[in-house]
């Protein structure tokens, strides 16, 4: 049967007339999911008409055919550029040559229409089975919808076929699917926060919405043994929520269609400003800005996401037994409060969504372990999310805990969780401004929170390094004393970027100020903090000079000031850079970070004593410390005349008072200490005039006592006053468990320095059987001198092995040789000890043949046990 | 026409890009490379290891110019460009055939 020229045109004018109907009822109301159902039903009409015309009812009874619609077009979804999935279903096989021609001609009039058709021609028994390399064909029978031909044929598909293959082949497809999913969800890194996201692709869009409604129709198949309604098998709440999301979606995809003249489901900066114009997807007559506008975006993908990532994590992974294991043990980690079921964390108790601390100790715990909250866990904690906000815990509680979230693992997670659910916003309320936020650069590929998350999710990455980057930088991370301080100022670094004005920095350091003071954090961590974000640009400014020329080092190590906050500083700039967009962070780049770093440590390190304090200068600090002090100024004056600009910045303020009163008590008493127990060390203080062999006693004396000396500097200032301040640990918890002890361990120091006791003999007395733990790792000792950094002194570097008295082998080694240390900057990591020493001997530098006989000695000391 | 390749000193970008801007550039690509001359390499020493940078970090100009702003464009990066040391860099320049805008088809100089 042939259909006549002026049928097929009248056909083809009706159907752009249509066409460009729906476009401008679109345009008028932006309803998407009303365009599609017009879209899907004109397109319908067409097809039918068009078979009617080719394929005549004889030639069904001969060749039985169907013409089904599938995929997007079967869920009667068809957006204006979308290719319309067509299924020729046959039996057996097809001989008859005009019969082919028939549905060839069939699909050309279809094309002539402008319509993209996608068609594809079956048997019956090919849909029987899975092609794991052509999964798509077999999902998009999921959605067989009749359009036209032999009904029989079309039943027996879906009420048979489809039903069959599921229950026979269920796990697989639905394991294929999930990598499927997996696989799409990592190319776009695994969150819905793109700037410019793809709606249809990305994570939380509609493939995922597709996804949503392929589960669910695949688990009810198979449970119930026949097609269910899917929306049967979701809660009415997030079916109600998930819908409200399909149709935004679906009306923001139509629009794009039409804006872009082609199947193009980027949403462009552009696009953006021009969907918040017409209020696509919104009911609201307001204009919306374009930034809020995207925020509903996120919040609906959102929606869609947890529902899609819920359901593929129930989908049972086609793993090995060692898997199973690991999830088996998961489940162990379950405690009275929370239990752990497949990797999901649900609720113990009836009321514990109402308990603050138990709430924070399952971030933390979740945090710790990478694990997912379970929907129940979820919804119980949105219901009591309103009344939670009065009983928050607040101050340096608060901190605690969210301390010991940010230091874990997953930390990142967590405070997702923690956005989505709404409480980040009840611990830290200046994250608000950034919610969600879009920021227009072409840098920046995700919103302003996501990045924020990420930062600290590429820091806690450096755990398990994958490249030499990322173990140079994770060494670092490694060494951090307080990483917690860098955690929080990545977190807070950007939240100025939501706030009103130009300068982004300004507004972090005001908004990150007050939580500080919120979070009661200790003044030395708040200044921390606080140099942090001010001068999280710092790096990538300087990298925009010359590295190499010792000028441009010179100042960047002024500004930074200690080791630690250089290596802090470092770290921030790394992670920043890296969670701007996947190929930020270069290797130019990343050579360049490092290259400035060792230079700034090299000059930090060899340069102490060119900066002294003086404070006849107008220096901030000074003048805070005269404020804290007003009483003692002239003498804070001459304690801190001649000390390096090092001593002001490697102890807090309330230290140098505490110093100054120490530095006062030496009329009454010659050898000042102070012995305190710290978070992670105690820390020994001494004050006392200089002389010689001082430094290497007190050494002794902790070596005699089995301490461990983690970090020590020594300083002197004008008037021949030293501070020398050890960090220990007290390996076998001697004055942490016998306070009386800690008396006697200041006796011997005091003994020692006076010379009432005799430190060699001392050590010798305690010797221990017990060894130091062998190394892991091997460490080259390295003895090196230097006399051009330092225009008064000789540095040598040491870097050795640690081991139990090391640090009193070495100063007493140069005591023994008449050197006098200057000033000495000990740090361990790991179980490496890198020892900076300034020298002079007879108030000069060494010279070659001092320097050979002290290398010699050392060397030999430094290698015996 | 004429491509302009200019490898400069990476902290001389801007002053670069903005010397070029006042005369009338319009387009440029920028790319992060590595190189040496006659500029030696450095080497910083950290923990015991020494950290060589054989080829240093500087940064590579790209441009097609009409034949009548190549020479404004020379002088506009030499004197922004220089420090007066090894290392400042160096410009090559190459005849190009023909050029394409790939939006409309639009070819020789008027696609510049």
């Amino acid at each position: 049967m042939v259909a006549s020229p002026s049928i097929i045109d009248e056909l083809r004018e009706n159907h752009s007339r249509a066409l460009s109907q729906i476009r401008d009822d679109f345009q008028r109301v932006m309803d998407g999911p009303a365009a599609v159902a017009q879209q899907t039903a004109l397109i319908d009409e067409s097809a039918k008409r068009l078979w009617s015309r080719f394929i005549s009812n004889n030639d069904h009874r001969s060749h039985p055919i169907a013409l089904i619609a599938i995929g997007g077009y079967g869920r009667s979804m068809l957006f204006p550029h979308s290719d319309i999935d067509l299924l020729f279903l046959h039996e057996g096989e097809w001989s008859d040559k005009d019969a082919r021609d028939k549905i060839r001609r069939f699909s050309q009039e279809m094309w002539d229409l402008k319509l993209r058709l996608s068609p594809q021609t079956r048997t019956l028994s090919d849909c029987d089975r899975v092609d794991p390399n052509n999964l798509e064909f077999t999902i998009s029978l999921l959605d067989c919808r009749y359009l036209a031909g032999d009904e029989e044929l079309f039943n027996r598909l879906r009420r048979s076929v489809v039903p069959r293959l599921i229950m026979r082949e269920n796990q697989l497809i639905m394991q294929k699917l999930a990598e499927v999913t997996n696989a799409r969800h990592s190319r776009f890194g695994n969150t819905i926060f793109h700037l410019e996201p793809n709606i249809k692709e990305s994570p939380g869009g509609l493939r995922d919405c597709n996804l949503v409604h392929w589960l669910l129709l695949l688990s009810g198949i198979e449970k119930l043994r026949e097609w269910p309604e899917p929306q049967s098998l979701i809660s009415p709440a997030i079916r109600e929520q998930f819908s409200r999301a399909l149709d935004y979606l679906i009306s923001v995809r139509c629009f794009l269609h039409y804006r872009h003249g082609r199947d193009d489901n980027t949403l462009t900066w552009e696009a953006q400003a021009e969907a918040a114009g017409y209020r696509v997807g919104i009911k609201q007559q307001e204009r919306m800005a374009p930034e809020e506008w995207m925020r509903l975006y996120f919040r609906h993908a959102r929606s869609i996401q947890r529902v899609a990532i819920q359901l593929l994590q129930e989908i049972p992974a086609s793993r090995s037994s060692l898997y199973r294991e690991f999830q088996n043990w998961r489940s162990r980690l379950s405690n009275s409060n929370f239990s752990v079921v497949n990797g999901f964390i649900l609720l113990q108790q009836p009321g514990a969504a109402k308990d603050p601390d138990l709430l924070l100790n399952m971030f933390r715990f979740m945090a710790e372990h990478g694990l997912r909250l379970g929907t129940s866990t979820e919804q119980r904690i949105e219901q009591a999310s309103a009344n939670l906000a009065g009983k928050m815990p607040k101050g340096a509680k608060l901190w605690k805990h969210f301390r010991e979230v940010l230091l874990q693992p997953h930390a990142a997670d967590a405070l997702r969780a923690m956005h989505f659910l709404g409480l980040l916003n009840l611990f830290l309320p200046e994250l608000a401004s950034i919610d969600s936020l879009v920021i227009r650069d072409y840098y920046h590929r995700f919103t302003v929170d996501e990045h924020s998350f990420r930062t600290i999710e590429n820091l806690h990455r450096l755990r398990h390094p994958q490249s030499e980057w990322e173990i140079r930088f994770g060494e670092l991370f490694g060494e951090l004393e307080h990483p917690e301080l860098l955690l929080l100022a990545l977190l807070l670094h950007d939240v100025g970027k939501g706030m009103p004005g130009n300068d982004h920095v300004k507004a972090s350091l005001q908004a990150a100020w007050q939580c500080l003071e919120r979070l009661e954090l200790a003044p030395a961590e708040r200044d921390t903090v606080y140099f942090l974000i001010a001068n999280h640009l710092e790096i990538s400014a300087t990298l925009r000079k010359d590295i190499f020329d010792h000028a441009t080092i010179e100042m960047f190590a002024e500004k930074v000031g200690t080791p630690e906050r250089l290596k802090m500083l470092c770290l921030l700039t790394y992670a920043d850079i890296k969670s701007v967009n996947p190929e930020a962070l270069s290797p130019w780049k990343a050579e360049n970070i490092w290259q400035l770093y060792i230079a700034a440590t090299n000059q930090l390190n060899r340069n102490v004593d060119q900066h002294t304090v003086s404070t006849h200068a107008q220096d901030e600090q000074i003048a805070c410390l005269k404020a804290m002090a007003p009483g003692l100024a002239q003498k804070l004056e001459a304690f801190l005349e001649g000390f390096p600009a090092r001593y002001l910045k490697t102890h807090s303020s309330e230290e140098v008072i505490s110093h100054v009163g120490m530095a006062n008590g030496l009329a009454d008493d010659a050898i000042q200490l102070d012995l305190k127990k710290g978070q992670h060390w105690f820390e020994l203080t001494v004050v006392t005039p200089d002389r010689p062999g001082l430094f290497a006693k007190i050494a002794g004396v902790l070596s005699s006592w089995r301490m461990n000396i983690v970090k020590a500097n020594a300083f002197c200032n004008n008037a021949g006053v030293i501070v020398d301040t050890f960090y220990f640990t007290d390996r076998f918890r001697t004055l942490e468990l016998n306070l009386p002890e800690r008396e006697r361990f200041k006796r011997n120091i005091s003994d020692a320095l006076a010379g009432e006791l005799d430190v060699d003999r001392l050590i010798r007395e305690r010797s221990y059987a017990g060894r130091d733990t062998p190394a892991k790792v091997k460490v080259e000792t390295q003895i090196e001198f230097d006399n051009d950094s330092s225009p008064h002194s000789t540095l040598v570097q040491v870097i050795a092995p640690d081991r139990t008295g090391l640090l009193y082998n070495i100063s007493s080694t140069f005591a023994h040789h008449g050197c006098n240390i200057e000033i000495a900057l000990i740090d361990t990591e790991g179980q490496m000890v890198i020892d900076v020493f300034y020298l002079r001997a007879g108030g000069k530098k060494l010279g070659r043949t001092k320097q050979e006989q002290l290398r010699q000695e050392l060397l030999e000391i430094l290698s015996s046990p | 026409m004429t491509k302009v390749e200019a490898v400069i000193q990476t902290s001389k970008l801007d002053a670069v890009k903005t010397a070029l801007q006042e005369i009338g550039v319009e387009g440029m690509t920028v790319i992060e490379v590595r190189g040496h001359g006659r500029q030696k390499g450095h080497t910083e020493f950290y923990r015991g290891r020494e950290y060589t940078v054989d080829l240093l970090p500087k940064i590579k100009m790209e441009m097609v110019l009409p034949d009548d702003l190549v020479e404004k464009a020379v002088q506009a990066i030499s004197s922004a460009a220089r420090t007066g040391k090894i290392g400042d860099g160096k410009i090559f320049l190459s005849r190009i055939d023909d050029a394409v805008r790939i939006r409309n088809d639009e070819r020789g100089e008027t696609a510049l």
